[in-house]
């Protein structure tokens, strides 16, 4: 028996057919849920709809026209999606669990306690959005690569680049969210989780241009570099949706940058969780 | 000197938890600054159970025995002290002991809520590696005995809670452990569910000689299950020994009831009360609690002296006896708490 | 019927009991302090953004004005639709009730003499004070340094008047939109799915997301008959002066009106459900 090794992978698979078990035992609200994902990206694109009828562009010379920022948002919905999917309802379950003392089960597994917290639900219908990100990631770029002048050319760097740093980026996500989440045994009740990492979050939701003036340098290199949110949307994005050509050496050394910051963030939340245990009490004693 | 399967050696564990106050105003105070106080859990435990035994936990609520079971699985981490299972440490957490023990507890529980027991059952399998014939063997087993077959299919949320419970020990039993810890796994079930728990308990650990360790505020979970009980109170080991011993050990009473031929006068009565105290008088009755040794010299003091129809001597009952050890130590110790403003 | 001495009694008791109810939930709220520090702090986080956004778009359009708004307008405005959201918005109220209903803790309501509305109304505005005593200082040190983007500064007594009234309804009204909601629950468990569609509702057409005179005029007018807009736009609007003076009291009323719909809907579902509970044997 000695010298065992579980095969995580299997491990997820069960815990994957499960959730997917439980979703389809509440159908109806399944498909409710997908509904109102989708209705979401929806008015998100009325949103910027209505905000790219009174200008071309977001932000002066950034490049950030209608479907490069289609691109964009695509790209975040992505990202969002693989988050919410894998992560979210784990997170929320871990505060949950840290609350009510159930979180000793987790430790009693005989597998890595942070794999046993961090993927047990599957959210299947955020995958939803991920649908949604890929067709209108397919359109802009059909847009961009079909317009009559300075049509964009895709690279097949570009390509390859693309679902790698769209990783790195949900890896970045997933630490932030270990870090909150890991926090509640401190903080006690932590229900405003949700909250705190849609404020943070919500840095990565718009090019990172947009924070370079004036003031704004100090809110880019801190959600560059502290808390590299800003990384997660805006390298992927940027690779894809313009030439690699007109990339300029600050951006290809953020991109280096992200693969660092991808396994920093990762080492940082395994430490920060490994403290958070050992702060861990049962609830009842 | 060979170690015990399971050793304790002064074990501590002392939480620090925040005080609430009463009160809005003290609430807001709560804001900025927290009065905190040091609950000393298990205050020094010392203990060898040996490798098939079957050893009952008894105490008071808070005493200590849920800390020490959730310390023996390594769930906490000790203040001091030392602890070995099987030769591991159970705070080390590794997979190799992780595998070979499991622990139920009977207010919490760990199956999906929305999902069938069997596909909770199928994670275990695949968390602890278990081949899909044995899987298969002891699956079928455990339901044969607990009589689950035919609820596997049925959501969790579904079930009674004793065949929750049920669930939750299949749950714990599936990958074989050789100790198992039972956090009181009667708690709130019907007379029926609890008999049918301690039947299979009773079975399975005589089957598989494995070693139990149980908590229970149920005495007779524990006269049906366990030769060797522990009770613990106020964090200590207050006793340790045979079931029939505790009575022995903790008190030096018995009860005496007479049955009076004559009328119970005031009088009588009150010539009564020299041999011991009155525990229940309904005429013509009396039951007196008296010291033992005092018990032949009373006797015969009495019997000369009245006329006496019938005559019992009896050891006091059990859950008696152990309420009185509890309010024993409770009213022996003082209530250590240290108070300190920290932020 | 009680005489006017008893019922005088009645009512004395009842406001000591929701005296009672307001003070309790008052201190739960406080116990949990680190939560609400970080949760006031990051509240601002979103508008800073918002900040980036408009000014990255008004520089990049050319304009200095987008229909009413200009750049600084449009942040004055985010920032009005905060303390609107402040008094509408109701976290956890619905799903609170949700599961009030499937954990059968509706039984502690239905025999305690305490109606479930009224209680729940007590502790949310504990709740909300707890929320603006803590968050008032936070709030009042960003408006002052955002100052600024106020161009047309105070508006006159009388706007200021129907701005707190405005408020003071959008909480109400927020209040039994979302307990409506949540008594669904009676009649449907799984009631997350309709929680997210509202709060996606809300927070597109009520103006939270973007000012809604921004939308072409067929999609403003419709959106301007539902009762959304009242939770966040029509306070700030009439803050800013977009609305006309003359025509804000008009707004309110209806505002006032939906108000008595939702109060009528939340109680004939608590009654409905009740009845339909009771009838279930729980």
């Amino acid at each position: 028996m000695t010298g065992y090794k579980p095969s995580y992978f299997n491990v997820f698979l069960t815990f994957a057919r499960n959730s997917l078990v439980r979703d389809m035992s509440f159908r109806t609200n399944f498909i409710l849920q997908c509904i109102s994902t989708i209705s979401w990206t929806v008015m998100n694109i009325g949103f910027y709809l209505i905000v790219f009828q009174y200008t071309d562009s977001i932000g002066k010379e950034t490049g950030w026209g209608r479907d490069e920022f289609f691109v964009f948002l695509a790209t975040t919905w992505i990202i969002n999606s693989l988050v919410q999917t894998f992560f979210m309802p784990n997170a929320q379950q871990f505060s949950e669990l840290i609350r009510s003392g159930n979180l000793d089960f987790a430790l009693l597994k005989p597998i890595d306690t942070q794999f046993a917290i961090s993927f047990p639900r599957v959210d299947w219908a955020a995958l939803s959005n991920l649908l949604m990100g890929i067709i209108l990631l397919g359109y802009s770029l059909f847009q961009l690569t079909t317009k009559p002048e300075n049509p964009l050319i895709l690279d097949w760097r570009a390509i390859l680049m693309y679902p790698f740093y769209i990783v790195c980026g949900t890896v970045i996500m997933y630490s932030v969210m270990i870090i909150l989440a890991s926090t509640s045994v401190w903080l006690g009740r932590n229900q405003t989780l949700y909250n705190f990492w849609f404020y943070i979050t919500n840095f990565s939701r718009y090019p990172m241009e947009i924070y370079k003036v004036g003031w704004g340098m100090a809110l880019w290199v801190f959600f560059t570099f502290l808390v590299p949110v800003l990384l997660v949307v805006n390298i992927p994005a940027r690779i894809m949706a313009r030439p690699l050509s007109t990339m300029n050496s600050q951006m290809w050394q953020l991109a280096g940058f992200a693969i660092f910051a991808t396994l920093a963030c990762l080492f940082i939340s395994r430490r920060i969780f490994v403290r958070a245990l050992k702060s861990y009490r049962s609830a009842s004693s | 000197m060979p170690m015990a399967l399971i050793e304790l050696h002064n074990l501590q564990k002392t939480y620090r938890v925040y005080q609430k106050k009463e009160g809005l105003r003290a609430s807001i105070k709560g804001l900025f600054k927290r009065t905190h106080k040091d609950v000393h859990a298990v205050k020094g435990i010392d203990l060898q159970v040996e490798q098939g035994e079957f050893v009952a936990f008894l105490g008071p609520n808070g005493a200590g025995k849920t800390t020490t079971l959730k310390l023996l699985s390594g769930v906490i981490h000790p203040t001091s002290g030392t602890a070995s299972v099987m030769g591991y440490t159970p705070w080390h957490r590794e997979n190799d002991y992780r595998r070979r023990f499991a622990l139920v507890m009977g207010q919490k529980n760990q199956l999906w809520w929305d999902l069938p027991a069997q596909e909770s059952f199928r994670l275990h399998q695949q968390i602890y590696g278990i081949e899909p014939q044995q899987f298969q063997n002891t699956l079928d087993e455990l339901t044969n005995l607990l009589d689950l077959r035919e609820l596997l299919g049925q959501p969790v949320r579904e079930l009674s809670l004793g065949e929750r419970m049920k669930m939750e020990l299949t749950a714990a039993l599936l990958h074989s452990p050789e100790v198992l810890f039972l956090d009181e796994p009667t708690i709130g079930l019907d007379v029926v569910a609890q008999h049918n728990i301690q039947q299979f308990l009773k079975y399975y650990q005589e089957k598989r000689k494995i070693t139990i360790l149980l908590t229970s505020h149920y005495m007779k979970d524990v006269a049906a299950l366990c030769k060797r009980v522990v009770i613990i109170a106020d964090g200590r080991i207050q006793y340790d020994g045979s079931l029939s011993g505790i009575i022995d050990e903790t008190t030096n009473r018995k009860l005496v009831t007479l049955q009076f031929a004559d009328p119970l006068t005031d009088q009588l009565m009150n010539s009564l009360k020299r041999f011991g105290t009155v525990v229940r008088h309904e005429a013509p009755r009396v039951t007196l609690g008296v010291t033992r040794d005092d018990v032949p010299a009373m006797l015969t003091a009495i019997l000369d002296a009245h006329d006496i129809d019938d005559l019992i001597v009896e050891e006091p009952p059990l859950e008696e006896v152990i309420a009185e050890v509890f309010t024993r130590v409770s009213e022996s110790s003082a209530v250590q708490a240290t108070e300190d403003g920290n932020c | 019927m009680a005489t006017a001495i008893s019922s005088q009694r009645h009512t004395g008791s009842r406001i000591k009991t929701w005296w009672t109810i307001l003070k309790i939930s008052l201190e739960e709220r406080f116990v949990y302090r680190g939560d609400f520090a970080l949760g006031t702090l990051m509240r601002f986080l979103p508008i800073i953004t918002q900040i980036f956004l408009w000014y990255a778009i008004f520089e990049a359009s050319g304009k200095n004005r987008i229909e009413a708004y200009t750049a600084n307008g449009v942040v004055a405005y985010y920032m009005l639709t905060m303390i609107s959201r402040a008094f509408s918005s109701m976290p956890g109220l619905c799903s609170g009730i949700t599961l009030l209903v499937r954990d059968g803790e509706i039984k502690k309501y239905l025999i305690q003499p305490i109606d479930l509305l009224g209680f729940l109304l007590i502790t949310r505005i504990a709740h909300k004070l707890c929320y603006y005593a803590i968050a008032l200082i936070p709030f009042a040190f960003v408006f002052y340094l955002c100052r600024g983007f106020f161009e047309s500064g105070w508006p006159d007594v009388q706007v200021l008047c129907a701005y707190f009234l405005s408020l003071i309804l959008g909480f109400l009204l927020g209040f039994f939109i979302e307990a409506s909601l949540g008594l669904v629950s009676f009649w449907f468990l799984e009631v997350t799915s309709l929680i997210f569609v509202y709060n996606l509702l809300n927070f597109f057409l009520s103006g939270h997301m973007f000012p809604l005179d921004l939308l072409p005029v067929w999609a403003s007018e419709f959106v301007s008959l539902l009762p959304f807009q009242y939770l966040a736009y029509y306070p700030a609007a009439i803050f800013l002066g977009t609305i006309p003076p003359d025509q804000i009291w008009q707004g309110l009323a209806v505002e006032a009106c939906w108000l008595v719909i939702f109060i009528i809907i939340a109680r004939v579902m608590l009654n409905r459900g009740i009845h339909r509970y009771s009838g279930f044997g729980g």
